[in-house]
């Protein structure tokens, strides 16, 4: 009897440790599964680009000529065109998500809290050709009539910046595209802080509020701190979506491959030109340079999300926590 | 309630003093709720008064009136008056920033802000007085000397306050509240998430505090209200069932219902 109950004690105690070990082969199957597809797709990438890299070597990175017809491709202009769209993207909708989250978990009344949220979250649901028809036939004409003739006779008198904005009101460029993407990506950033900023403990901001703190203050110095690592995340994650976005970009950056101090005129990006160009790439060296261009945006993008990293870690380092 | 009365007793309650704060015919509302029912009480000046009841009772929630932090909250609501030194704290033309200079508060749970030990000390001074580094300095060593806590700390000023106890981190909220020099220090059942060990050095720097402090309490722990206080305020659903010296309440109770709460019959 006792020797029974024994073994059926092991052979539980043996298939226990079988089942948990698959179960975690399994996981360890997903994890590697994310590494496998980013490693498949960029090698697949470079290889596909061989040709362009092999032909214009690193000319292909610092040329801004990109001529079809000459056969001569240098990616400078998209580099340039996706790293400023982006910024100017974030210049804009960090402050903006940024006044969205705050209004929302500190400010507004209750019964307008649900609602907002729910429109932001499904702003971000909104599929981007929209974004890029809506931006192209309401706000480029909009921009070009009204804002852009202002811009021009104005901020393009400054002194140092004012070439950034003096140009013709063509309405398409590289400054609406910043403000689409801006547009696109605020829902996203805003909605990750709003979620951060209702984990601050309220008797930790009452404790501030108790000290004679304002508002503002009590956002400054105890709700912003608290939740940094989990907004800059939420930056990151607006950033990536703004380097890579295509359709929206596509339909009101312009396709131009000139290099332009102007915000005002038009340009291209990574995406962009692979969207554009794709069908016309008549040629084995035009469609591999299309596909390094998509392996370039790999790289810019691991790029500046590994400075951001960087910079996140060094500041934690300062802060000594 | 043979141990409360030794715990009274061995307590000089002192003379009754001048009065620091004060609530005359005091409503509250949360919404629809109504919380605190037309309630009237004297706060003696450096002495220590205690407010006790069940849970719910609007005890918590007259201490937010008296600097106000229920204001932030829509929806909440103080009529009456509330007075400290004369003036009515409820009048809007009080202002906020005056009142929380001289009005403290020290929640339940220690809630050390996200910055270094000295910066959390440093914080609620840079709102009201511009000091060099040097009297900042100072002003914090003072502030921490009082809390009982300078000693433990003294070496890693620098260090992030999330490191300390969960003890330390409360005397750190005590010491940042008193670092402002204010009259009135409002605790909120300020030893409910400590220790035993941690909750006699906070009672015991309750007794220190009491010379230079005019202190409320809300506790929910009777003995701690016997030891530590001189006054002891009685509440009940929202009404001030009884108020009176603490050796008073706890041995010779005037009204049934707080000795049946005193002796544990109901609460």
């Amino acid at each position: 009897m006792q020797e029974t109950l024994i073994a059926a004690a092991e052979r539980r105690a043996s298939r226990d440790a079988r089942h948990d070990r698959s179960f975690r082969w399994m996981l360890a199957g997903a994890g590697l599964f994310v590494l496998l597809a980013l490693g498949g797709a960029a090698l697949s990438m470079l290889w596909g680009g061989r040709e362009a890299f092999a032909t214009f070597g690193l000319d292909f990175i610092t040329s801004s000529n990109w001529d079809a017809i000459g056969q001569q491709f240098g990616a400078w202009v998209p580099i340039y065109g996706t790293l400023v769209t982006a910024a100017i993207a974030m210049l804009i909708a960090i402050p903006v998500s940024f006044g969205i989250a705050l209004f929302l978990t500190e400010v507004a009344p209750t019964w307008m809290r649900t609602p907002v949220g729910t429109a932001i979250e499904l702003l971000a649901g909104i599929p981007s050709i929209i974004y890029g028809m809506w931006g192209l036939f309401v706000f480029v004409p909009m921009l070009a009539e009204h804002v852009y003739p202002w811009v021009d006779a104005n901020l393009g008198q400054w002194p140092i910046v004012g070439s950034l904005f003096a140009g013709p009101p063509l309405g398409i460029g590289t400054l609406t595209a910043g403000l689409v993407l801006a547009i696109m990506v605020v829902p996203f950033i805003s909605s990750v802080m709003r979620d951060v900023f209702l984990t601050v403990p309220t008797r930790l901001k009452e404790s501030a509020y108790a000290l004679g703190s304002t508002r503002w203050e009590v956002v400054w110095d105890v709700v912003l701190p608290y939740t940094r690592s989990a907004v800059i995340g939420g930056i990151f994650l607006g950033l990536g979506r703004a380097l890579g976005e295509t359709m929206a970009v596509t339909f009101v950056l312009g396709n131009a491959h000139e290099l332009s101090t102007s915000l005002l005129m038009p340009g291209n990006s990574i995406a962009a030109t692979i969207a554009n160009e794709f069908a016309e790439a008549d040629t084995d060296l035009y469609r591999s340079s299309l596909i390094a261009l998509g392996f370039l945006l790999f790289v810019v993008t691991f790029i500046v999300l590994a400075v951001a990293k960087l910079m996140l870690r060094q500041l934690a380092k300062r802060e000594g926590s | 309630m043979t141990e409360l009365r030794t715990a009274v007793a061995a307590r000089d309650a002192g003379p009754t003093t001048t009065t620091k704060m004060a609530v005359r015919r005091l409503n509250f509302h949360y919404g629809n709720f109504h919380a605190i029912k037309d309630v009237s009480l004297d706060i003696p000046e450096k002495r220590v008064t205690a407010m006790i009841g069940p849970s719910g009772c609007g005890k918590s929630t007259l201490l937010r009136v008296f600097n106000r932090i229920y204001s932030i909250y829509p929806g909440q609501k103080a009529s009456g008056e509330a007075l400290l030194d004369g003036e009515n704290i409820l009048d809007a033309r009080y202002s906020v920033n005056r009142l929380r200079a001289k009005v403290g508060m020290v929640f339940q749970k220690p809630v050390p802000f996200p910055m270094s030990i000295h910066d959390n000390i440093a914080y609620g001074i840079k709102h009201y007085e511009r000091l060099n580094k040097a009297e900042m300095a100072e002003r914090v060593e003072q502030a921490l000397r009082q809390a009982a806590l300078w000693d433990e700390v003294k070496d890693k000023l620098k260090q992030s306050a999330n490191g300390l106890s969960g003890g330390q981190q409360q005397r750190l909220c005590i010491a940042r509240a008193i670092a402002l020099k204010p009259d009135v220090l409002l605790l909120d059942e300020p030893t409910s998430a400590l220790d035993p060990i941690a909750t006699g050095r906070i009672e015991q720097l309750i007794a220190e505090l009491r010379n230079d402090f005019t202190i409320v309490i809300v506790t929910h722990n009777m003995q701690q209200a016997a030891r530590c206080s001189d006054f002891t305020a009685f509440m009940y659903l929202g009404e001030l069932i009884e108020h009176g010296v603490t050796e008073q309440i706890f041995t010779q109770p005037k009204v049934q219902r707080t000795e049946d709460y005193i002796t544990g019959r109901f609460g």
